[in-house]
């Protein structure tokens, strides 16, 4: 099979440009949408409606190395714009569409806090919310210099050749060092990390995550995964894109109602990869009747990796029980490592190779050092993340951040050849994580027999279905919530073994005593996540003075949580 | 009109005392319907009323109005 041509491009839109020179009527996204024909950009008219939405960004006086936030639905004209952004010298980043259970001043809030840290310039959405964010433009001193609307955009007219020539100047400027995207972690107050990329980090993965996945000119990504996170840029629309190869876009909200979606797209398209967080495997395997899989067909997929979250052997096993008679080959599924700051890939396993898999001693393993089980041990199934694709290294670390020796668990640090440049307007979070070129991921792990194995995390990150969540963004609320002492709240990540995934708990301390008061003040907390669109799925209730503090006497999550688990005390309320 | 059947398995798989379902009400709406416990829902409503949901069926539905609805046609009402 041939395999993937890379030129000497210095930056994606040069790239993307040689692209549909080489190859005009090949697919470059099919935007898939539920029973409906789906949109299918040729890499021709893509290039050629992104040149368009280019002098219209030039137009709306939007400049090389403006920050543009795009928020916007499952749309085919959202590529163009991207694109048209990048050839602009413009930083495009996807932010979520608010969800409407998320309040309009929580989404504001959210937005502001980006613009305080990131500098976003304008914000490129769709009409319906310009109620939401026009107050915060006009508000004194915003950084947000206007919000625009661009699909009422004229994309269709030919455009001046001078507006264009003089864009594509801009884009000859642009040199392979200078950023080409802007992503956050994430978190909705103030909390989010930007992180800045530039054309040569991207292009440099292109080549060895491209590398590690053994993609080849007959591959086709295909995604629900929202464009958002990294995983769905980078893995399923940069790198398809920057590869000549198709991408196929599923709607990520039709997807969470009907994950069928996803099987149907592959049997179709006849997909060749695709990338699922680990909930998503317990989703597909449990929640779809075999009734409606007669037509399903999975014979084309040579590669399912999982990534952005835990990786779980039994989510595994689930998933392989069930679609081994649809025609999946148990060895397509692969697991990767990775993060924002290293673009995304780190490690990942060997394509079409088993997943090496360690039976180990969970009480060995919670003290530091992994032991492979015997007869007495509690075992816990470790699953391997891999190797370090090219261009990247990784070391296991002490608290010094010495290395550790292989078997025993440490915080994962990493390198790679495509780093991103520092948190944007950060330098202080960057010094606290970056060190001689190691980026301190926070994660930890062992290494063994040259693979890496992630068996969790010294930061108090939640992981949700593959989304960040900060344990800080949900306290800040509930701590405010009538009922609760302020400052006596803390929130964890509580495993759902069924879900394959972590859920929020709260632990909150109140002096209500009656069923009735403690039933009322849950609902409160219930109601006071949603409007920030997060779902507490167990509230815990406890008496003053209940909460465990940390020598910087806040009340520890690492101390509480773990009292909460073991489950032995009375006064303990929870729902 | 939200059937009494209907309320209670919604509001149990939610873990929820009382909640006021109308046939306007959206999921969003209701403490603890996510995207990710959509699912869930749907299938305690299967398994509750006996009856199997197409996927597109499920992606149809707008509001609680709309579920009933559909339960009532699977259930022959």
């Amino acid at each position: 099979m041939n395999t993937i041509h890379l030129d000497d491009s210095k930056t994606l839109w040069e790239r993307w440009q040689r692209n549909a020179e080489r190859n005009p009527d090949r697919e470059a996204i099919v935007h898939w949408v539920a029973g409906e024909e789906p949109f299918r950009w040729s890499y021709k008219n893509l290039i050629g409606t992104a040149k368009k939405f280019s002098v219209r960004i030039k137009e709306a006086g939007i400049k090389k190395g403006d920050v543009c936030a795009i928020v916007m639905h499952h749309n085919p004209l959202f590529y163009p714009l991207y694109m048209g952004i990048s050839r602009a010298g413009a930083l495009p980043a996807v932010l979520a569409y608010p969800n409407p259970r998320l309040h309009p001043d929580k989404f504001r809030q959210g937005l502001e806090g980006m613009a305080q840290r990131s500098g976003l310039d304008y914000i490129l959405t769709e009409k319906e919310l310009d109620p939401v964010i026009r107050p915060l433009i006009e508000k004194p001193g915003s950084t947000i210099k206007s919000v625009f609307f661009p699909l009422e955009w004229d994309y269709n007219s030919d455009t001046d050749p001078e507006a264009d020539a003089e864009i594509e100047k801009i884009s000859l400027s642009v040199r392979e060092t200078e950023p080409i995207l802007l992503q956050h972690s994430s978190g909705t107050t103030g909390l989010q990390k930007p992180v800045v990329l530039s054309h040569r980090a991207i292009l440099n993965h292109v080549l060895n995550l491209g590398g590690g996945y053994k993609l080849t000119e007959a591959d086709k990504i295909v995604s629900w995964l929202p464009l958002y996170h990294d995983f769905g840029l980078i893995a399923c629309f940069q790198i398809p894109l920057a590869c000549g190869i198709t991408t196929i876009q599923i709607n990520p909200f039709e997807w969470v109602l009907a994950p069928i979606l996803l099987l149907e797209a592959i049997t179709k398209e006849k997909a060749t990869l695709t990338c699922l967080p680990n909930f998503a495997y317990n989703v597909l395997a449990e929640k779809i009747h075999d009734d409606e899989l007669s037509q399903i067909n999975l014979e084309s997929l040579r590669l399912l990796v999982n990534a952005a979250e835990p990786v779980r052997h039994d989510s595994h096993k689930k998933f392989i029980d069930k679609f081994e008679k649809y025609g999946l080959n148990p060895l397509s599924l692969a697991v990767m490592y990775g993060m924002a700051e290293v673009t995304l890939g780190l490690t990942v396993t060997d394509p079409g190779k088993p997943i090496t898999e360690l039976v180990v001693d969970r009480n060995e393993l919670s003290r530091g050092v992994m032991k492979l089980a015997d007869k007495d041990s509690v075992a816990r199934v470790c699953v391997s993340s891999g190797k370090p694709l090219n261009g990247c290294e990784a070391r296991i670390v002490d608290e010094n951040r010495k290395d550790l020796a292989d078997g025993l668990v440490g915080e994962v640090a990493v390198k790679s050849v495509s780093m991103f440049d520092g948190y944007r307007n950060y330098p202080e979070k960057t010094a606290e994580v970056v060190e001689n070129g190691w980026y301190y991921s926070g994660d930890y792990g062992f290494k063994y027999n040259n693979e890496f194995f992630i068996i969790g995390r010294k930061k108090d990150l939640i992981i949700v279905a593959g989304k960040n969540i900060y344990p800080e963004d949900i306290e800040d609320v509930i701590n405010q919530v009538e009922g609760v002492i302020p400052g006596r709240v803390i929130s964890f990540g509580e495993e759902d073994e069924k879900m394959g995934t972590e859920q929020i708990a709260v632990i909150a301390e109140t002096k209500s005593e009656s069923e009735k008061e403690k039933n009322d003040l849950r609902m409160a907390i219930l109601k006071a996540g949603m409007a920030m669109d997060i779902n507490i799925h167990k509230v815990y209730l406890v008496p003053p003075r209940w909460l465990i503090k940390s020598s910087a006497g806040k009340p520890s999550r690492k101390a509480n949580k773990e009292r909460i688990l073991s489950r032995e005390d009375k006064q303990v309320w929870s729902r | 009109m939200i059937s009494p059947e209907l309320k209670k398995v919604i509001l149990t798989e939610l873990n929820l005392d009382d909640f006021d379902l109308q046939d306007t009400t959206m999921a969003p709406e209701v403490p603890g319907w996510d995207s990710l416990n959509h699912v869930n829902i749907i299938l305690a409503v299967e398994k509750s009323f006996n009856v199997k949901f197409k996927s597109y069926e499920v992606l149809r539905l707008k509001n609680v109005g709309d579920l009933q609805k559909l339960v009532d046609v699977k259930t022959g009402k």
